[in-house]
């Protein structure tokens, strides 16, 4: 038998006790080489051992727990999903683009980690125990590396077996010794680990671990004596896979969003007084990376789309939480969530995207929630959290009954104040407090109501903090939008010039055209829409772009925003 | 009293006794020796300090050591005043040292490998690196069975003894001599718990581990 | 069965490139000294004026006698910034220019010549990179939580032929001696070789003038390189063994990134890693080394 690198069998890649908390182990499989560790979540992750910017082996890189952390760039790639989390040398923005490093299929049993060389979104073979197995309360030995080719090594184990009781052979490279199945791992053309299990847990289990490792080293010094007199088989060569062709080249714009999610609604309850709690699910395996600050659409079951933010911390990926207000006066949207969507609705969700980055370089971030707005924050204060930053947070409520995730505010390691009833002046002096005279590397992130934004931002002004360094997210775009302008828009790329006359948007004159252009919410808070200006200047509407940006006048939100002059050109 | 290190940065034996009087919050003073390329350990200067033409060397006052486990000995007794890196019970004062010893082959071997590899010299590098897993086998083994009678150390004591300091730097640069950890799980994890040491400090050539778990 | 000789693999731009294969002075007068350029066995020595002798090497042993007056089958030889330089091919007249390393007042010394198990234009990618100061050089070249890469210019120069990245600058923890906080450092980038590149860094001393660090790969094969590092500083009070010592902590720093790195030759097609806007230099060297058809140490695009 010769191995294959497409063999999509499962074999048996490392013990369970080889994967620690906040360990990286280095494995090996069919030539290719894994990076495996254990998240604080107990989540065994199978990774091709290469970081996809500039292919530095990730086993020499940092478990941090719920990410695993890059020793060449810092770039953090998430617990089940692999995908990108931050990239520290931009650390404003959020990876726009999907960076998802290779994963390979994992399975833990028998005290073993097992994977196989198949695509983990679409595994064509699933784990099945050896037969057997479920008779046994299996116990493993020490692994055993040897330098010989794996069929060898298999039939060097077959050659243990007294003459009246032959080996058993078993599926794979394995076989049964008396009671004692023993798995030969290919590790490469001319290299293999021998991963035996006794059948139960022996009264003096460092006795026979000594005496099985003192038999299976005997067998390797014997293999390799006899593998260093044939010719060395030649290492098998896997193939990296290309990055898709987006991840080659360097977009500044947003990516028009991609399918939705099918998710249940695992569980729903009342988070506070007026917030209710939403886990959604996925169906099977996990829902995609996000980062701390991002949100999702929410399709209702009413045809409506709302954006809500994910509360959870780093590599949690099983189900996203969120939190939905219950408003008295509602607009059909949350109104139909809290009412009507029940535990076990399946409801379908975007891709989690992210207009509210935040920064891992702050010397101090200041977190300022008030009401609903705690749930991005409190993503962020996890992931903060669990990198060990430093941070404040700040939670303004009406009424100590509204205090929406209380427990896992409890859980934060950082400060957390909750401020609850203060008068509005009092919360002004609160902000400004909280705020402080504000020094290089300072950040302050904000989400709440207009006026609380409007205040941070105030107060921030004015006691020397810089625009870049005050980060807010709008839900909803409260200002008059004038759409009594007329002017002509010249689409690049599309070679086309149309007209926008008043009273319709940039955004519904393209799409009367023809062109597919992503959008969500359409009053200009989300960035969606987002596209580049390359002439014309930009008269603009929305509440996604910071004064900076706008001043810029390189991009602009076509849902809302128009132009100052008669013609503009997009990147389109 | 002033501890001078004849040092190059590069080094392994010199980075061993760095890393342990950071571990005792020890001050002293360095002087850079130009190993590479300026052969310097092989000046008359040099060799009036130690006639073996060896980095490193250690002056303490009017003292002066060489060897870089003789000198980790040395700094133990003399400074550590909790006497755990280099113990006084002679049982446990024979199981380090035969670490050191075992340190040493590490030198001849691994980095011998890396020096060949990396500086150019002359050694027999298909030797030097079978050496090498030969040593880590034995090592990985001693490490796995320590594992699962709760030993997380070379030695037996409950902590790391300078048995665990002479033997990690060399281990580390390993790969510099093209001598893969892969096979030796045991060995990796300890590498973890040495770079946990309070008071731990890298080289050029190793990388810092992350935190721990934090205790619930 | 005639035997392969390894010439025939190099591609014409490398094989008539000047390459470094030794410092200068490190070079033994009338002795033997041996090495290895683009799989091709190389001897090399100094007559009795000093200057170089290189020929291709077959039995001759390291450390044996020889008078160089009977090598007759010699390889051209240039030598330039301390460092002894030769050809496989027909190597143009002069070797790229550093102007400063003439001026009187500065110290210029090499900083030793290091195996390293990755191929030439990986070393010089890495040489280029920002990024990973705060993760590789910690607490020197930079320090969390300071990681942001700054816009940059980037373009290649026709007229000279080379890569130059301009207005790079990095927050530097430790950027002079003197220093007690971070500050910002200027850097500009040449890559005038394709397996050279050149850093001129603000100088402490003397705010209008630059330090010159330079790394020359000498290419041994296809995934390894020797990398000879140069310093050319304005430095009125550091020895050369203290700057020597600065010089290879920050290498000794590179050098087990780049030996995890995979695959060990440099992949030239886009698609092959991920590119963030703080690489736009790499970008660059990237596409201009398969503008030049070189397929040395490199993974070309597939037709």
């Amino acid at each position: 038998m010769t191995l294959s690198l497409s063999d999509p069998a499962w074999y048996p890649i490392a013990s369970s006790d080889d994967l620690p908390f906040r360990h990286v182990y280095q494995g090996q499989l069919l030539g290719r080489e894994l990076a495996v560790w254990r998240a604080d979540d107990g989540n065994v992750n199978v990774w091709e051992n290469r970081c996809l910017h500039r292919g530095v082996r990730l086993s020499i890189g940092i478990n941090e727990g719920a990410e695993l952390k890059c020793q060449y760039h810092g770039w953090r790639y998430a617990n089940r999903s692999a995908g990108c989390t931050y990239i520290p040398a931009h650390p404003a923005d959020a990876p726009a683009r999907r960076i998802q490093n290779k994963i390979y299929p994992v399975a833990e049993a028998f005290g073993l980690v097992w994977s196989a060389a198949q695509d983990s979104d679409n595994i064509e073979r699933p784990f099945a125990p050896f037969p057997g197995a479920e008779s046994g309360q299996w116990f493993p030995l020490r692994p055993m590396p040897v330098n010989a080719a794996p069929e060898d090594v298999l039939a060097g184990l077959a050659t243990l077996a007294p003459d009246d009781r032959p080996a058993d052979s078993l599926p794979g490279l394995a076989l049964r010794l008396g009671d004692v199945v023993y798995f030969v791992q290919p590790v490469d053309a001319g290299r293999a680990v021998i991963r035996g299990l006794l059948p139960s847990t022996p009264a003096d289990a460092t006795q026979a671990l000594r005496h099985y490792n003192e038999m299976l080293s005997k067998l390797r010094d014997r293999l390799e004596r006899a593998a260093a007199k044939k010719p060395a088989p030649e290492p098998l060569a896997p193939a990296f896979d290309k990055v898709s062709a987006d991840l080659a080249t360097m977009p500044d714009i947003a990516i028009p969003r991609g399918n939705t999610i099918p998710v249940v609604v695992k569980r729903k309850w009342t988070s506070a007084d007026g917030v209710i709690g939403f886990e959604l699910a996925a169906r099977e395996g996990h829902l995609p990376t996000f980062q701390p600050g991002a949100h999702i659409d929410v399709h209702l079951p009413n045809g409506l789309i709302r954006q809500y933010s994910i509360t959870n911390g780093p590599g949690e990926l099983m189900s996203y939480i969120i939190g939905v207000k219950q408003e008295s006066a509602s607009k059909g949207g949350s109104k139909v969530l809290v009412e009507t969507v029940r535990q076990g609705d399946m409801l379908a969700i975007s891709e989690p995207r992210n207009n509210f980055p935040l920064r891992r370089d702050a010397t101090r971030t200041v977190l300022i929630a008030g009401g609903i707005g705690i749930t991005p924050l409190l993503s962020m204060a996890r992931f903060l959290d669990k990198s060990s930053l430093p941070y404040e947070l700040h939670y303004f409520t009406r009424a100590c009954e509204q205090v929406a995730f209380r427990g896992d505010l409890e859980a934060l390691h950082g400060t957390v104040l909750i401020h609850t009833g203060l008068p509005r002046a009092e919360i002004g002096t609160t902000i400004s407090t909280a705020l402080g005279a504000w020094s290089q590397a300072q950040h302050v992130y904000v989400c709440g109501p207009s006026a609380m934004l409007e205040s941070v931002r105030t107060t921030a002004a004015a006691q020397g903090w810089p625009d870049e360094a005050i980060h807010f997210e709008y839900f909803k775009n409260d200002k008059p939008i004038d759409d009594s302008s007329a002017f002509d828009v010249e689409l690049a790329r599309s070679a086309m010039t149309l007209h926008v006359p008043a009273g319709k948007t940039i955004l519904e004159v393209m799409r009367d055209a023809g062109l597919t252009v992503p959008s969500s919410c359409e009053q200009g808070a989300c960035g969606t829409c987002l596209t580049t200006v390359i002439e014309g200047e930009v008269d603009h509407q929305d509440v996604y772009l910071n004064d900076s940006e706008k001043a810029a006048n390189t991009c602009m939100m076509t849902c809302v925003s128009r132009a100052k002059s008669a013609r503009l050109v997009l990147d389109i | 009293m002033t501890i001078t290190l004849h040092d190059f940065e590069l080094s392994g034996n010199c980075y061993k006794l760095r890393l342990l009087m950071s571990i005792l919050q020890l001050r002293y003073d360095i002087v850079p020796v130009d190993f590479f390329p300026g052969r310097e350990h092989k000046s008359d200067a040099f060799l009036r300090l130690n006639p073996f033409g060896q980095l490193p060397v250690l002056q303490d006052g009017d003292l002066t050591l060489s060897d870089s486990g003789a000198i980790l000995a040395y700094l133990a007794r003399r400074y550590d005043a909790s006497g755990q890196w280099f113990p006084d019970d002679p049982a446990v004062t024979a199981e380090v040292l035969r670490w050191h010893a075992v340190a040493d082959d590490i030198t001849a071997t691994a980095s011998a490998a890396r020096l060949a590899l990396g500086f150019d010299y002359p050694f027999d590098l298909e030797k030097t690196q079978a050496g090498a897993h030969r040593i880590f086998r034995i090592i990985d083994e001693h490490l796995w069975f320590g594992e699962k009678s709760g030993r997380d150390w070379l030695a037996s004591p409950a902590h790391p003894t300078t048995a665990d300091i002479a033997c990690f730097p060399y281990v580390m640069l390993s790969e510099e001599g093209g001598i893969s950890r892969q096979d030796y799980p045991a060995l990796r994890r300890w590498t973890d718990r040495v770079r946990r040491i309070p008071g731990f400090i890298v080289m050029s050539g190793i990388f810092p581990a992350g935190p721990a778990l934090p205790a619930a | 069965m005639p035997s392969i000789d390894p010439i025939d693999h190099i591609d014409p731009i490398t094989r008539d490139l000047w390459q470094v294969i030794a410092a200068t002075d490190e070079l033994p007068v009338g002795q033997i000294q041996r090495t290895t350029l683009l799989d091709v066995p190389l001897a090399m020595t100094r007559d009795s004026a000093g200057l170089p002798v290189v020929w291709r090497r077959s039995d001759e042993e390291a450390g044996d006698d020889v008078d160089p007056e009977n090598i007759l089958d010699r390889l051209p030889v240039t030598t330039g910034y301390g460092f002894v330089w030769t050809s496989l091919g027909t190597p143009s007249a002069a070797l790229f220019p550093i102007p400063e390393y003439a001026e009187a007042d500065r110290k210029n010394m090499s900083c030793g010549s290091i195996g390293i198990h990755v191929s030439a234009p990986r070393a010089v990618e890495n040489f280029l990179d920002m990024g990973h100061f705060p993760y590789v050089h910690t607490d020197i070249l930079g320090a969390e939580p300071h990681t942001e890469v700054k816009e940059y210019d980037v373009e290649v120069s026709e007229e000279r032929d080379e890569v130059l990245a301009t207005r790079c600058r990095f927050m530097q923890p430790r950027a002079a001696k003197s220093a007690t906080h971070a500050m910002e450092v200027e850097y500009v980038y040449r890559v005038p070789h394709p397996f050279c590149s050149v850093l001129y860094k603000s100088c402490p001393e003397d705010e209008n003038r630059r330090d010159v660090i330079a790394i020359f790969l000498q290419p041994v094969s296809e995934d390894r390189c020797r990398a000879h590092l140069l310093q050319s500083m304005i430095d009125s009070t550091s020895t050369i063994t203290d700057l020597r010592r600065f010089q290879q902590t920050i290498f000794g720093q590179d050098k087990p990134i780049l030996e995890n790195q995979y695959p060990k030759r440099l992949p030239l097609d886009p698609r092959a890693e991920t590119p963030i806007r703080a690489d736009k230099s790499a970008i660059a060297y990237r596409r201009w080394l398969s503008q030049k058809g070189i397929t040395y140490g490199v993974i070309p695009m597939a037709s």
